[in-house]
């Protein structure tokens, strides 16, 4: 860290002092809790995790089993569709809104932040409104003479589908948005004059360099969606997602002890997916 | 540099300001509390009307009503335990969780001498599994989960459970997410009990859902009737306020009860073994068994009364709705989903997860 050496010996003792207050809540409210839900994961079915509890895998073993496995593909599988449907949908939304002149760009930037000012379960609730049968949507299309019965959208894949990428692609968007719009233009005008046709000059020259926005937002999207599931419950998917399975393992089944397993296995997923992210030069997202 | 440090260090102590308003406003209050005449209830969101009766509770009773909320019966039994059976003067919860908690000792016997109305109540809710001698809870309302059907959209005539498996009704169905429910409802339709955990009866019911699959549309929890009116399901099988509010919302919809057998629900209330103000509670438990109470507390929450006094009193849009009035002519076919052990609750998710995944 450049600017860490160039801090005066007083600052840096300064500001260890700001520091340790904030460490101790991190400890207290991230840490604490995770090593207990860890610890939990390692003692015995309806044991409490305490000092001197015997510790045994047996939790993460019950969890090999091809359902369950197939639910954490499931679940995996939609991030990823999420991801996915985010950046082709986000990444050109982003493209105009860095491109556009100053007073499109506050607008489309008020679009994207405006979403935030209500709870995603509110909008989800509108978007329910606007898809059921005898709804909005149906009634222009059959209008407009396409549809002759109603379409049931309501309950399939592709409404939860809808309502992951509607509630996420802000997040692909900005981090988006904030690549492009500090590209050097004159670098794609120079792939111009030389004689690149426009697409070329976008795949060679504009993707590579918005890289790291990309990254960061698939990022932003994909860790959340893989542990979302209230979203598909709302749109009556009927999907069994992994927050699907802790939720009835901690209040169905009441094993506390196996469901802190599963909570630790997607904890690991994510902290692998954002290691994979570090280690392929990608940003700190802020976090740290 | 010298800025930030003074924003974080600003940032600090407000964390540090709110932190110890949480932990430390409560205590304040509860140790006020004991020296006025205060009565804690805990429930679910709007579960017990303020303007029809809590109000009226504390003008007549002078006792001011401080009102708590959980979000589900396993969040409750958690904090009363967290507690040893304090804090709280009247819990009001479902069944099966009524049934933990007086196991547990965390119940006290209301006192007869205040509570002395109890015999308002129907016998069919009184004596349940959950209190067999009726000493320890106070039914409040009953739900039974009904089919309920749109007859324009549907060409066959539905009387029980096994119509729902008819080819006739592809895609068409709302079914409520829950293991136990649903499997429940196959259960009922084989003729066996919602509550059986023999594994080769439960290997049969998997099949049998397992060939419901085709005509499953939606799966949620609760709103089905939101789907029914909509047109995105054709029938729905749904708890009780839903069937009434699909009613409401289109009278043209028929009702069925079930030909094999139905589920069961009662939410009573109770007081917890170290209740803070427990004389206040039994004040409440009496005011609560009043006729004309228990009538507008199943008017407004939309269920079923187990008050055979208040049906007396309670308006004729009420009594003439049949999802409402049905119970007590069928309350004897009625079965309740009563909690298992850890192991048996596991093979019930177990069927559901692998139903689900095929879907």
């Amino acid at each position: 860290m450049a600017h860490k050496s160039r801090m005066h010996a007083g600052e840096s003792r300064r500001s260890a002092v700001f520091v340790l207050p904030m460490a101790l809540l991190a400890v207290t409210l991230v840490a604490l809790p995770l090593i207990y839900v860890l610890g939990t994961s390692l003692v015995e079915t309806g044991q409490s995790f305490s000092f001197g509890a015997a510790f045994t895998l047996d939790n993460y073993r019950r969890l090999l089993r091809a359902d369950y496995l197939l639910v954490f593909w499931e679940s995996l599988k939609l991030a990823f569709l999420t991801t996915l449907l985010s950046f082709v949908i986000g990444y050109p939304f982003a493209y105009c809104m860095a491109r556009a002149g100053k007073r499109w760009k506050s607008l489309l930037m008020m679009l994207v932040i405006i979403p935030f000012w209500t709870s995603a379960l509110v909008r989800i609730y509108g978007w329910k409104i606007l898809l059921q049968a005898n709804g909005p949507i149906n009634a222009v299309l059959r209008g407009l003479g396409l549809i002759e019965k109603n379409i049931k959208f309501l309950g399939s894949y592709g409404s939860v589908l809808l309502a992951m990428v509607y509630c996420m692609i802000s997040f692909m968007i900005l981090p988006c948005h904030s690549s492009i719009d500090k590209l050097d233009v004159t670098l794609v005008e120079a792939a111009r004059d030389l004689g690149s046709k426009p697409w070329r000059a976008f795949l060679d020259v504009t993707l590579p360099l918005t890289m790291p926005g990309i990254l960061a937002g698939c990022v932003l999207v994909f860790v959340p969606s893989v542990g979302i599931f209230y979203l598909a419950d709302i749109m009556g998917g009927g999907l069994v997602l992994v927050g699907n399975l802790i939720r009835d393992q901690l209040l169905k089944v009441r094993d506390w002890n196996t469901g802190s397993a599963m909570s630790m296995v997607l904890i690991f997923i994510t902290a692998g997916i954002y290691l994979l992210y570090r280690r392929s030069g990608g940003d700190d997202l802020g976090v740290f | 540099m010298k800025k930030k440090g003074l924003w974080i260090a600003v940032a600090v102590v407000l964390i540090v300001a709110v932190l110890a308003a949480i932990v430390l406003i409560p205590k304040l209050t509860t140790k006020k509390a004991t020296e006025e005449p205060v009565l804690n209830i805990f429930t679910w969101e709007g579960y017990i009307d303020y303007e029809t009766v809590i109000k009226p509770f504390e003008e007549e009773t002078g006792i001011k009503v401080n009102y708590a909320t959980f979000a589900s019966n396993e969040e409750m039994y958690e904090k009363l335990s967290a507690v040893n059976g304090g804090d709280y003067d009247i819990i009001l919860a479902s069944d099966y969780i009524l049934n933990t908690t007086r196991e547990a000792g965390l119940m006290q016997k209301f006192d007869t001498g205040i509570v002395t109305n109890l015999g308002n109540l129907d016998e069919g809710f009184t004596h349940q599994y959950f209190d067999p001698d009726s000493e320890y809870v106070v039914p409040y309302v009953s739900g039974i989960p009904l089919i309920v059907y749109d007859p324009s959209a549907v060409d066959i005539e539905i009387k029980g459970f096994n119509d729902l498996w008819n080819p006739a009704l592809k895609d068409s169905l709302g079914l409520i997410d829950d293991a136990r429910v649903t499997i429940g409802m196959v259960l009922l339709s084989m003729g066996q009990s919602m509550n059986t955990t023999d594994d080769a009866v439960l290997a049969e019911a998997a099949e049998k859902l397992a060939a419901l699959k085709d005509n499953i549309h939606v799966l949620e929890y609760e709103n089905l009737h939101n789907y029914l009116v909509s047109g995105d399901v054709s029938v729905a099988y749904t708890f009780t306020p839903f069937v009434a509010l699909a009613l409401d919302a289109n009278p043209d919809l028929k009702v069925v009860w079930p030909e094999e057998g139905l589920g069961f629900g009662i939410d009573g209330c109770f007081i917890p073994v170290n209740a803070p103000h427990a004389k206040n509670a039994n004040q409440f438990l009496e005011f609560l068994l009043r006729p004309e109470i228990a009538a507008v507390c199943a008017e407004w929450q939309y269920y079923c009364s187990p008050n055979a006094a208040a049906m007396e009193v309670i308006s004729d849009w009420y009594k003439e709705n049949p999802v409402f009035s049905g119970i007590y002519d069928r309350i004897g076919d009625a079965e309740y989903v009563k909690n298992l052990s850890s192991a048996d609750e596991q093979k019930f998710q177990d069927i559901w997860t692998t139903f689900k995944l095929s879907l």
